[in-house]
């Protein structure tokens, strides 16, 4: 047992260091203003000098603009920007989620055409998955593909859609023939983003910001070229989406809507103007995050090691997303806590990661959905009975 | 990075499960719950096994660590911590003999001991006592009030807070086995047991539960793990690992039996259903070495210093 580095990842980690630190005046910060406001020049030219590097879509084949690295290679970038304060890359969903989708079903025309771009930035992507009626039940939804010719009318809603309004394409998972089972019916496109009737409207959320939106489709036509996968073969197409989903957020060790050093710095000044008996209940609530989140650190680097021996990341990895999140969770509210009378006032130092943490519980599988997946495939406990199984979509919608 | 047991290790972790599954249950904790009758494994038979002798010949800390996760597993008497505990402050001494430490409370495995160590005045003692019983919550862990008779002070208390923190790290680590068995035995009831015509496993009420003990668990096992290997490799990160380790497994195993009895039901609640004697090592652990809040207390004031 040892947390080094083998000797080539310590090579591949100096070279990553290196490249980061010489380049640091164009990469974006933490906290970057400019892209709260909607200016995202600074984090384009980011993502864009890192890709210049060698650095974005590390895992990705060479042929596609990747460098047919090793998921313990990502890791140690993503553990090197995040050192070096840098963001996550604003073309992430991209990079994680739409680009190999691309590149397990698209044809070798899109492939061309899209994903040296997808990479260094020059054009942003977003996932269109979830709909008003369809969240954890991914496919309940209801976008309606229908076929004309060569194209494709499509109508519907998405919602919860990050980036959308700066994106540039999207993947788009619609319902081609409701006649057949949920699962059965579905078809996958890349949908040009500036296409005559999409509309895109930013949805604010409880914190204030707003980061995803609702997406509107409008007899939205679609050439067929853009298809992705066969017709009625959407869901296995989005099944390589989620896997590189889990692939991407996968590594561990990293912080969730929360800074754990801000926190701690903050929490070890204030706690010293405490009385005694509140000094002690502070200590006992903070003793009991603080080993949760050093748990949630160590579990991390536990996964981190498989990734190193070669594995894939497996359902497990949910259980340090749950037990992450209710840590940051706490931790955020103790440091509002301790900021004593400004408590009552948004503009606190942990205010705003308190608002938007309840989030991360949500987000890329609800606590609930991941408690599922934990219970079913590695517990092995049986599944809910499903009220709409053996039944149409159409019929499942009367239920 | 190689965060994760050498393949020494699990074969280790193997044999104990083969020694520890025949040798002990958590029958014996109840046998000796209503006749006095002796726990098990016992010394002797531990003792003819070498797994108590593993830091003394040279192992690790976290090589004893596996192993007390297995003894965990079935409730066995004596405890890990205490051979742990005690080759770490006495390294030359015999466990064989029956050896415990007297901190001011009911000491470990103090009720069939011969050799007593205390810390006198910052002086290490050692020497024989009288061990006296109480009703026990848990009869597996030879809780006894010792009054020590004849000491003579010894070398070795510049170890003594070391030593506390490995048998901190040690009962973690057979907390982490005893609430990996409890979670695997709800598991398997919830899925044999059914109710309103499937098994009560398929509801999200009582999946989560279990659920969330075994979330519970794999963070105690990444906490055991972090806290054996600082205790071998990185003595400046000990104190807090050991703190971390010790306060979760307390909240963790808690956790993990209360689950147990409550998916179980009626039965879980009953004498001669296990559930109760994994419960009742929770109930004592959790206070032993130092309590849950003097751990949780110990992580806040190391992580904020």
């Amino acid at each position: 047992m040892n947390f080094d580095d083998t000797p080539e990842e310590a090579a591949y980690r100096a070279q990553v260091r290196s490249y980061i630190e010489s380049h640091r005046d164009q990469l974006i910060s933490s906290g970057d203003s400019a892209r709260r406001e909607g200016d995202l020049t600074k984090a384009r030219q980011s993502q864009r000098v890192m890709y210049e590097g060698g650095y974005v879509g590390i895992t990705w084949p060479k042929e596609h603009g990747g460098q047919g690295g090793s998921p313990m290679q990502q890791a140690i970038v993503d553990q090197e920007l995040g050192r070096a304060g840098v963001p996550g890359h604003v073309g992430l969903i991209g990079i994680g989620m739409c680009g190999p989708t691309v590149i397990g079903h698209g044809s070798e025309d899109q492939k061309q055409r899209y994903l040296k771009r997808l990479l260094s930035c020059e054009d942003i992507w977003c996932q269109l998955f979830s709909e008003p009626a369809s969240g954890s039940d991914l496919a309940a939804l209801r976008t309606k593909a229908v076929r004309e010719g060569d194209s494709w009318r499509i109508n519907g809603q998405k919602v919860w859609t990050t980036l959308a309004q700066y994106a540039d394409y999207g993947i788009l998972l619609t319902r081609t023939d409701p006649t057949l089972a949920k699962h059965k019916g579905l078809t996958m496109f890349v949908v040009d983003m500036k296409a005559p009737g999409v509309t895109v409207r930013p949805l604010r959320q409880m914190s204030g910001s707003a980061e995803f939106n609702e997406v509107f489709f409008d007899d939205v036509i679609i050439p067929d070229s853009e298809r992705l996968g066969e017709v009625n073969d959407g869901w296995r197409v989005g099944l390589t989406t989620l896997m590189s989903e889990r692939l991407t957020l996968g590594g561990g060790g990293g912080e969730m809507g929360i800074s754990t050093s801000a926190a701690t710095a903050y929490l070890s000044q204030q706690i010293k103007d405490l009385p005694e008996d509140r000094q002690a209940l502070l200590r006992q609530d903070f003793g009991r995050v603080w080993t949760q989140l050093l748990a949630t650190r160590y579990t991390g680097y536990r996964q981190l090691s498989a990734i190193s021996k070669g594995a894939l990341p497996g359902p497990e990895a949910s259980a340090g997303k749950l037990a992450g999140t209710a840590a940051s969770r706490k931790l955020a509210d103790l440091g509002v806590r301790a900021s004593g009378h400004q408590a009552l006032w948004f503009d606190g130092p942990f205010q705003a990661s308190q608002a938007g943490l309840p989030g991360l519980s949500i987000a890329g599988g609800t606590d609930e959905i991941l408690r599922n997946v934990i219970g079913e495939r590695v517990l092995g406990l049986p599944a809910e009975p499903r009220a709409d199984k053996g039944l149409s979509f159409e019929e499942s919608v009367k239920l | 990075m190689n965060f994760d047991l050498s393949d020494e290790q699990r074969a280790l972790g193997s044999a104990a499960r083969d020694f520890f599954s025949k040798a002990a249950s958590p029958a014996d904790s109840r046998n000796a719950l209503e006749d006095g009758s002796p726990t098990a494994p016992g010394l002797k038979s531990v003792v003819d096994t070498g797994f108590h002798a593993i830091l003394q010949e040279g192992g690790s800390v976290l090589d004893l660590a596996v192993v007390a996760t297995e003894a965990g597993r079935v409730l066995a008497a004596p405890s890990f911590a205490g051979f742990g505990r005690v080759s770490v402050l006495a390294p030359g001494e015999d466990l064989a003999a029956g050896v415990a430490v007297v901190d001011g409370g009911p000491a470990l495995d103090a009720a069939t001991a011969t050799v007593f160590y205390a810390l006198q005045d910052g002086a290490l003692v050692r020497g024989t006592g009288s061990a006296v019983q109480g009703e026990h919550i848990d009869p597996t862990r030879g809780l006894a009030t010792v009054t020590l008779d004849s000491t003579s002070p010894v070398e070795g208390a510049d170890r003594w807070t070391k030593a506390l923190q490995v048998g901190q790290v040690l009962l973690a680590a057979e907390g982490l086995g005893t609430a990996e068995r409890a979670v695997e035995l709800g598991v398997q009831y919830a899925k044999d047991r059914k109710a309103f015509g499937r098994a009560i496993g398929s509801y999200q009420a009582v999946k989560h539960a279990l659920v969330n003990a075994f979330v519970g668990v794999e963070q105690l096992r990444s906490l055991v793990w972090w806290a054996a290997w600082a205790a071998d490799e990185a003595p400046a990160e000990l104190p807090l690992a050991a703190a971390a380790a010790k306060g979760l497994a307390a909240t963790v195993l808690e956790q993990a039996t209360e689950t147990l009895i409550q998916v179980h039901g009626g039965i879980g609640f009953t004498w001669e259903h296990d559930a109760h004697l994994f419960w009742r090592r929770a109930k004592v652990d959790r206070l032993l070495l130092g309590d849950d809040v003097e751990a949780y207390d110990t992580v806040a004031r190391l992580a904020l210093a």
